[in-house]
């Protein structure tokens, strides 16, 4: 039993990951905590969706195209509005990313209504059963989907020019300036990433979970402490992060309950906060 | 163009008097509204002190309107204390538990208290779900109902007054100044020997006093309340707008966002709900972009600039 719950944590903890990465991967670069994350989420999410409710698309062939959507909107998004605040006090950006996700969250709602939804492909019972312990093989593919989308960021920072020169502009913009690099165009595709892997993350999330427009608030929340407690812009820690979240989730629902998760969250953040601000591998940046 | 200063206090004074005697002639649903304006004058003017001075963004401060809210219902439903010191007790609560929580999240930058607090009001709201044997749980509490619309009126008409006083009062005090430096920048204000994270914790705990207090008002006025209600995100939501609409850190920005809001609401909400909230969104964003300052800056900007 004890070892089940574990692993259903630990399995959610994946995709916690990958939730939470974008969020992490945009501080980093852009000094900006992105209140839209939860609704690139979201949309991710629905894109699955409806791809596979109105044309039967499996929901794993779709992940390449949100990616793609997420990356496009995230880049304009960027471009043409947030890029606007990025030399404003930091109030600026936390209100006009908060009235974007408003406007976003219920354009959504309007088209969508508050329905639950949920991806429900004929293999979703199927599972692995290994000891006394069930895996399910979706909750198992969208977990290595999850890692691999993670893995494949951390690898395309450390491995291509622009990763390079993404990381170059968070240590020092005017470094990275002076080498050729326009900080601008780097903000612009550093916030398309950011929005693609979110994005990426809501498909696999739509595999387990109900996918609706208000959505997106969750699963910000959990972005911020699965970022605080790894260290916001460290992306190792958003790894460590997410399965601490799930472990963490799992348990409580299991044992005590569910609607205590965010008092606990809470008292975990606020300990954190205090005592190790910098994330629990200490490599997060802090202001 | 310049008004000169007494013209203003006349001004305001008139009002007052104007407010004051507002009960005499108008009744039912026109008390009401009014009355609810008030309400979230009180609440934008209660973010205001802190955001608007400081620079820290709460995107939890409904927590502290529901806390107000709760210990009121409470203390008047099981311990049979009387409305006035039971919301009295309310705000201070409120105040207390946002000095507690702003000592860990107040030490860092701004970012970091915004979300923070977006989890602690979220938790607050599950808390007063799980201890249903104190609070009702998701049923709610029912106080006694009292129906005296010109009494409700009245205190919170005394509500705005005092947070707008005090915010006059930071405007024109060295506590005020060293918060105002604070938002400005917060490194020199700290080298200049303001002793930045005391003076963050106090206008916190005022902010949240006054959140209380309307909380309170809000619980007995209602009758009746549950968590969802007054946890609810979008009231954190609606302050910071009207806040920031109306113009942060300036007096007449929360009465003027506010009631600019409120009738937006009044006119769009029961109608076309999510179109409401999609204009709102659009407000935030045009206000950001295009007039930081909120309306009292651009009115300053445009109309006494010039002289």
């Amino acid at each position: 039993m004890f070892a089940q719950v574990l692993l259903n944590g630990v399995l959610i903890g994946g995709i916690y990951a990958s939730v939470a990465v974008g969020f992490s991967l945009i501080f980093g670069v852009l000094r900006i905590v992105n209140i839209v994350h939860g609704e690139f989420i979201m949309l991710g999410a629905f894109i699955t969706y409806w791809l596979y409710k109105l044309m039967g698309i499996d929901p794993f062939l779709s992940l390449p195209l949100t990616f793609f959507c997420l990356y496009i909107f995230g880049f304009l998004l960027q471009r043409y509005v947030i890029n606007k605040i990025m030399e404003a006090p930091e109030i600026m950006s936390l209100l006009l990313t908060f009235g974007l996700s408003l406007i976003i969250a219920n354009i959504a709602l309007l088209a969508w209504k508050g329905d639950y939804r949920l991806v429900n492909p004929e293999y979703a019972g199927a599972h692995l059963n290994l000891a006394s312990l069930t895996i399910p093989y979706i909750r198992l593919s969208t977990f290595l989907f999850a890692l691999v989308s993670v893995a494949g960021l951390q690898l395309f920072l450390q491995r291509t020019d622009i990763g390079r020169a993404i990381r170059a502009t968070s240590q020092s913009k005017d470094g990275a300036r002076l080498q050729g690099v326009s900080p601008a165009l780097i903000y612009a595709i550093t916030f398309g990433l950011g929005a693609a892997v979110a994005g990426v993350a809501g498909s696999l999330l739509s595999l387990s979970f109900s996918v609706f427009p208000a959505m997106g608030g969750d699963y910000l929340l959990f972005s911020f402490f699965i970022v605080v407690v790894g260290g916001m812009g460290h992306l190792p820690g958003a790894l460590a992060g997410g399965f601490i979240l799930g472990i963490l989730q799992s348990l409580i629902t299991n044992y005590l309950s569910a609607g205590l998760t965010y008092i606990i969250m809470f008292c975990i953040l606020y300990v954190m906060l205090i005592v190790r601000p910098t994330g629990i591998f200490g490599k997060g940046i802090v202001e | 163009m310049k008004i000169p200063v007494s013209a203003k206090w006349w001004a305001a004074i008139a009002l007052v008097i104007l407010m004051a005697l507002a009960p005499l002639r108008i009744s039912g649903y026109s008390l009401r509204f009014i009355t609810f304006i008030f309400m979230w004058i009180g609440l934008a003017a209660s973010l205001n002190l802190l955001t608007g001075y400081t620079g820290y963004l709460d995107f939890g401060h409904v927590a502290f309107f529901g806390i107000g809210a709760y210990i009121t219902g409470i203390l008047m439903l099981k311990l049979g204390i009387p409305f006035f010191p039971a919301m009295f007790i309310g705000a201070i609560v409120s105040g207390i538990t946002a000095v507690v929580v702003g000592i860990p999240t107040m030490r860092l930058k701004g970012a970091y208290f915004a979300i923070g607090m977006l989890v602690f009001a979220e938790g607050l709201k599950h808390v007063a779900l799980e201890l249903d044997g104190i609070t009702g749980g998701g049923n709610g509490l029912s106080l006694p109902i009292y129906t005296n619309y010109v009494f409700f009126y009245y205190i919170m008409f005394s509500t705005v007054l005092l947070a707008i006083g005090i915010t006059y009062w930071f405007e024109r005090s060295k506590f005020g100044l060293a918060l105002m430096a604070i938002r400005e920048a917060e490194l020199a204000a700290e080298v200049s020997g303001v002793n930045t994270f005391y003076c963050k914790l106090i206008a916190f705990g005022i902010s949240a006093f006054i959140a209380g207090i309307v909380g309170g008002i809000y619980a007995y006025w209602m009758s009746f309340f549950y968590p969802g209600d007054v946890f609810n995100v979008l009231t954190t939501v609606h302050m910071i707008i009207m806040a920031f609409l109306g113009g942060a850190g300036t007096i007449l920005g929360p009465i003027i966002g506010a009631t600019f809001l409120a009738a937006i609401e009044e006119f769009l909400w029961a109608e076309f709900k999510y179109t409401y909230l999609i204009t709102v969104g659009f407000i935030v964003v045009v206000v950001v972009l295009y007039i930081p300052r909120g309306i009292v800056g651009l009115i300053r900007e445009k109309v006494f600039a010039r002289s």
